[in-house]
């Protein structure tokens, strides 16, 4: 499915009610060009997750984590070469327990990815506006569903 | 000689103090994974009970893996800067052969099993001969479907053991015939099964080396995995 998103805000508060659906142990792979919104997206989203801490992009530090309704691992993995760098960090670790994971240029570590995920892909659409996106919703999984319910 | 051993390469986290003659004290927890939190102060809550200080401790011994990759790092860390610290010397001991000697004497093969995360286990295959613990193959990790595929082939009884047990007993029943699931207060590595297992080796002044010891990471190697992904996505079509 395809959410329209007019404005920045409109990005994070598609994210914010995401985060107020997800469960325990979900993983959502987040894609998109560079400044297409994917930190400000994870920010809506950790707000939906009753996070209180300011939200930061761990492209140099690979993954944060923190606390709110549920455990939050945020992952970006644009500076990964090889999706062995990730796999030594203990990945599998992170992504099969009961937090919920968000991983920024998921597509770099396909192979990683659980089979059961949520992607989410944000596209500029510049003839529509500087803020104008769009914003691409797949997943396999029933556990998934909920998605459905999400409007702006 | 007194030694003190530590286990953070699964879910658990346990620590122990042995002497010559005894287990003198050891402390698990298997509850959320929090090693870098709660593992030192078990240490020292341990020591204070035992009513010892570190100083008395004669060597360490450490889970040197398979298992959890943060578990083993901050378990290995930790020891290894006791080590440095009190000039002591250390021992890593694999997590396997600490679950299989749970198991002591136990007739046919003993296959400790830990999670090793979609679908896979980390494991070994052993068995007693007389009082030893024998190592019958290199240590894996494998598919539950592997790992059934290679038991079938010895035709023995066997016996498994470890964090993966609850996960796979209904498929490990359904699938070899002759199995037997060791009671779930064993199913950790103890880190009293890894002291005993590293104190003889110790006392014959073998050790491990701080600056060149490094954790025994199991990885499938990435053209396994290329392939099991290619035969998962024809799965799918």
């Amino acid at each position: 499915m395809k959410i329209i998103a007019q404005s920045v805000e409109e990005t994070i508060i598609y994210g914010e009610k995401l985060g107020t659906l997800v469960n325990s142990g979900d993983v959502i792979c987040l894609t998109g060009d560079l400044g297409t919104g994917k930190t400000h997206f994870v920010k809506g989203f950790a707000k939906g997750l009753k996070i209180e801490d300011s939200i930061t992009s761990p492209t140099f530090t690979i993954v944060n984590e923190y606390q709110g309704r549920l455990k939050l691992n945020h992952f970006d993995v644009y500076r990964v070469s090889d999706p062995e760098e990730i796999e030594n960090i203990g990945f599998d670790e992170y992504i099969f327990s009961s937090a919920v994971s968000i991983i920024e240029w998921a597509n770099f570590i396909e192979e990683l990815i659980p089979k059961e995920s949520l992607r989410i892909n944000i596209i500029k659409v510049p003839e529509k506006g500087d803020n104008y996106r769009e914003i691409e919703v797949t997943y396999k999984g029933e556990r998934y569903n909920y998605v459905k319910e999400i409007e702006i | 000689m007194i030694v003190l051993s530590i286990d953070s390469a699964t879910e658990s986290a346990s620590c122990a103090v042995l002497d010559d003659d005894k287990l003198l004290g050891e402390i698990i927890f298997n509850y959320k994974k929090q090693h870098s939190v709660i593992l030192m102060t078990m240490v020292e809550e341990l020591l204070k009970n035992v009513a010892l200080t570190i100083n008395d401790i004669d060597g360490f011994v450490v889970s040197k893996g398979p298992g959890s990759f943060t578990g083993l790092r901050i378990g290995i860390a930790t020891v290894k800067g006791l080590s440095q610290g009190t000039g002591k010397p250390f021992l890593g001991v694999s997590s396997l052969d600490a679950l299989a000697y749970n198991m002591a004497f136990t007739s046919g093969i003993v296959c400790p099993i830990l999670d090793a995360l979609r679908g896979n286990v980390y494991t070994a295959l052993y068995k007693f001969e007389g009082a030893t613990l024998v190592r019958k193959s290199d240590y894996l990790v494998i598919s539950i479907e592997e790992l059934i595929a290679l038991l079938k082939k010895q035709n023995e009884p066997c016996t498994f053991i470890g964090d993966a047990v609850h996960i796979f007993k209904d498929a490990l029943t359904d699938s070899i015939g002759n199995v037997k699931f060791a009671p779930v207060h064993l199913d950790l590595v103890r880190a009293s099964a890894l002291g005993e297992l590293g104190k003889a080796s110790l006392a014959l002044g073998e050790h491990d080396d701080i600056n060149t010891f490094a954790p025994l990471y199991l990885r499938k190697c990435q053209a396994e995995r290329e392939y099991e992904k290619k035969m998962s996505l024809l799965k799918d079509e």
